[in-house]
């Protein structure tokens, strides 16, 4: 039991933090919302500077680290609100590595140097996870339609989750093809999401069922750390504005009505947080569960709203104007307690498991 | 990060509940329920079977006859006994050794250390007084030197467990004049020094407290523990060790633990309802987010440090979650939910759901009560002005 990074994780994690204190200014992720499109020259430089390649197995030329050190770069980047599909592509690199065989290999290898930067298309109209009704053809040809697709018009590639003789299992699809159609849709986060419809576009099979868990279950872990991240921002800048901010001649943090919601905001981040890495950290120890990882997702997608709101609700008009960075982190925080099983999908999966013992300790 | 137990731990854990089995019976159980806490005779025979196994004091210093593990195997320990409703000192155990050990004198040590351990010495925690709850330090009871004794005069309330302590543990003015919290010393009391009264206070948990009466007590002046006015710091250091006994998850997973035992046995088809499985879900979610405080707490203090911040967190979320969690199972067994122990066969899990219920309050004012918590994290953890 040790809960604190490792120097070499802290390394890790303050060498990108001050990269992007540096790098990535908030009006860059101003201009890309704005503009509705990724963050294409921070996404360069991540992989220029081999963080992408971080949680990949040496043999594959990753860092040989694990999910855990993915984590820490998610947050880091959540942290800036930069804009560049990190999750989508880390967890189609996990699936692909742990699941793919020869083939997901050399797609890693791509993703490290390059060549591809694959996201997931998983949801269709349905929007569950468990309701995947995409068929793919025999002859290698894909016709679907799918929803919610982060960072869609950005990626090389996607990793379609679709169904053959029963079994569901993911399928690489070039984006670049005439066959593929996407269709933009304006969301909270101001990220760039899609509508992406594939008329018989061709498609290659590149792992099965266990690749599909892998992929939603890696990347709804990570996704809950990117709700860490927003909530913590929220936090320091609150605690940070309420200790300077004066009225009735003192700072408003010296009133304990204030003082009281911070704390509040502070334990729900903290055991959050500790509920995301260990999640993490079961992936990397293979001691997973779908059910603890739902656990630490709707820990985090139910905080989220409540802790940035705490943050609106002590920064008065000052956190509610555009010219305050403040609106970022409640915003992508909301989005992503949507993304990859609400809190109520995820309390679902542990309600079916209910009767079963738990370890307490 | 590693987030698992290791497997020293996990064995120990397992030998433990071995253990706990074998004794945890309903006589012993009654024992424990009807004497408050004192050691009758079941509880002293499964008190000495801990000790024969040196579990007692495994993570004291090897010169008090300790072995010196890591703290965290006291926190298995105490998780361990509190999941299963035993008996192991409590909180002379949490709060008081771990202050003698830091402060006390090595007379001392040796005087009271084996008795805590072997369940001899049980102390009762002297510190509020009527007109001193939150605010600690306007505590008034006077110690005054009278050569070799201290005279004590004054009134203590909230002394638990005082009908069947040895001891109170006791915080006594001893510098009027001095800044007020520098003018505060810990004297450890006999309970049957003459002066002492003890009158019974009646909570609506059906456990009782009581207040403490001290008039002219005299006791040697070598039962001052720590430095003469300065115990200010050792209360703030037990105080953050009380909260680690005080906000254990085992004293609570064991109620939802006992829910689903009890709805698959005599509610299968609420059981079956999925409105009934999500209620559950959502509990359970408070849990695991109450164990991750409770380890992070754990770890730090094993670790040789105590973050105020993180006690006050643990103590918070699990004081309120002993009422939320309470409350949802009582919702969701209806009038069954109500029903008392004295019931008999028909309440469910032995009314253990109403009388936690009942007894929820406690832990949200006592040991600090949870606004003077969060002023802490605010102030102490997040570094807001004061």
């Amino acid at each position: 039991m040790n809960l604190d990074p490792s120097e070499t994780q802290v390394l890790l994690r303050d060498t990108l933090r001050s990269f992007l204190a540096n790098e990535l200014p908030f009006d860059q992720v101003r201009a890309c919302e704005k503009e509705g499109r990724a963050d294409a020259e921070l996404w360069g430089q991540l992989r220029e500077h081999g963080w992408l390649a971080t949680p990949f197995p040496s043999s594959l030329g990753g860092g040989g680290a694990g999910l855990v050190e993915a984590g820490l770069l998610v947050e880091e980047l959540a942290r800036r609100a930069a804009v560049v599909p990190i999750v989508e592509a880390l967890s189609c690199g996990a699936a692909l590595a742990r699941c793919g065989g020869e083939r997901g290999a050399e797609l890693v290898r791509g993703l490290i140097e390059g060549a591809i930067t694959p996201v997931p298309a998983v949801l269709e109209s349905s929007d569950r996870f468990d309701a995947i009704a995409a068929e793919a053809a025999g002859d290698g040809s894909l016709r679907a339609e799918k929803y919610f697709v982060d960072y869609a018009g950005f990626a090389t590639h996607h990793l379609v989750a679709a169904r053959r003789g029963g079994e569901t299992g993911l399928y690489l699809v070039d984006a670049s093809h005439p066959a593929i159609k996407v269709e933009p849709h304006a969301t909270i986060g101001r990220t760039p999401q899609a509508v992406v419809r594939y008329d018989a576009a061709p498609a290659e099979r590149v792992a099965g069922e266990d690749g599909y868990d892998c992929l939603v279950q890696v990347a709804r872990a990570l996704c809950t750390v990117q709700i860490v991240a927003s909530m913590q921002v929220s936090l320091d800048q609150t605690v940070a504005y309420t200790s300077v901010r004066e009225q009735f001649g003192r700072p408003i943090g010296t009133f304990q009505a204030v003082q009281h919601h911070v704390a509040n905001m502070a334990t729900e981040v903290e055991s959050v947080r500790l509920l995301a890495y260990e999640a993490l950290d079961s992936l990397d120890r293979g001691s997973a569960t779908a059910e603890r990882i739902a656990i630490a997702k709707a820990a985090a997608s139910r905080a989220v709203p409540e802790v940035t709101m705490l943050g609106h609700q002590l920064h008065g008009g000052q956190g509610y104007i555009e010219e305050n960075d403040l609106y970022f982190f409640t915003l992508r925080g909301k989005d992503r307690s949507l993304a990859w099983g609400t809190a109520d999908e995820c309390l679902e999966i542990v309600a079916r498991e209910i009767e079963k013992p738990t370890d307490w300790l | 990060m590693d987030f698992t137990w290791s497997a020293e731990l996990i064995e120990f854990r397992d030998e433990l509940t071995q253990v706990i089995q074998q004794w945890r019976t309903p006589e012993l159980l009654k024992e424990y329920r009807e004497n408050h806490g004192a050691a009758g005779p079941l509880i002293s025979e499964f008190q000495a079977e801990l000790n024969r196994r040196g579990w007692s004091r495994m993570c004291w210093p090897e010169e008090y006859g300790g072995r010196a593990l890591n703290p965290l195997y006291q926190f298995v320990y105490v998780e361990t006994m509190e999941y299963w409703g035993m008996p192991y000192g409590n909180l002379t155990y949490t709060s008081v050794a771990p202050a003698l050990l830091e402060h006390a004198s090595e007379e001392q040590k040796k005087e009271y250390l084996p008795g805590i351990w072997e369940g001899r010495l049980r102390f009762a925690i002297g510190y509020s007084e009527p007109n001193a709850g939150s605010d600690l330090a306007s505590l008034r009871t006077r110690a005054v030197r009278d050569g070799d004794d201290w005279i004590i005069q004054g009134q203590k309330i909230w002394t638990s467990g005082a009908e069947v302590a040895t001891h109170v543990w006791l915080a006594a003015r001893t510098d009027p004049d001095a800044p007020r919290h520098q003018g505060i010393s810990m004297i450890i009391v006999p309970v049957d020094a003459p002066g002492v009264t003890v009158r019974p206070l009646w909570t609506m948990s059906g456990v009782r407290t009581n207040e403490t009466f001290y008039d002219n007590v005299r006791v040697p002046y070598s039962n001052l523990v720590g430095p003469l006015n300065g115990g200010w710091t050792i209360i703030m250091h037990a105080l953050n060790h009380e909260r680690v006994g005080l906000s254990t998850t085992g004293n609570l997973a064991v109620h939802f633990d006992d829910a689903v035992r009890y709805l698959r046995e005599h509610r299968p088809e609420a059981l079956a309802d999925p409105h009934v499985r999500r209620r559950l879900a959502e509990i359970k979610l408070e849990l695991l987010k109450h164990r991750a405080l409770a380890i992070r707490n754990a770890v730090t203090i094993a670790g040789g440090g105590i973050k105020p911040q993180e006690a006050s967190m643990t103590k918070i979320h699990g004081s309120e979650l002993r009422y939320s969690l309470s409350n949802s199972l009582m919702d969701l067994l209806g009038r069954y939910g109500g029903l008392s122990r004295e019931t008999g066969e028909l309440a469910p899990a032995e009314g253990s759901f109403e009388r936690t219920w009942r007894a929820s309050p406690i832990l949200r004012f006592g040991g600090g009560a949870n606004e003077l918590q969060r002023t802490i994290i605010a102030t102490r953890g997040l570094g807001m002005p004061r």
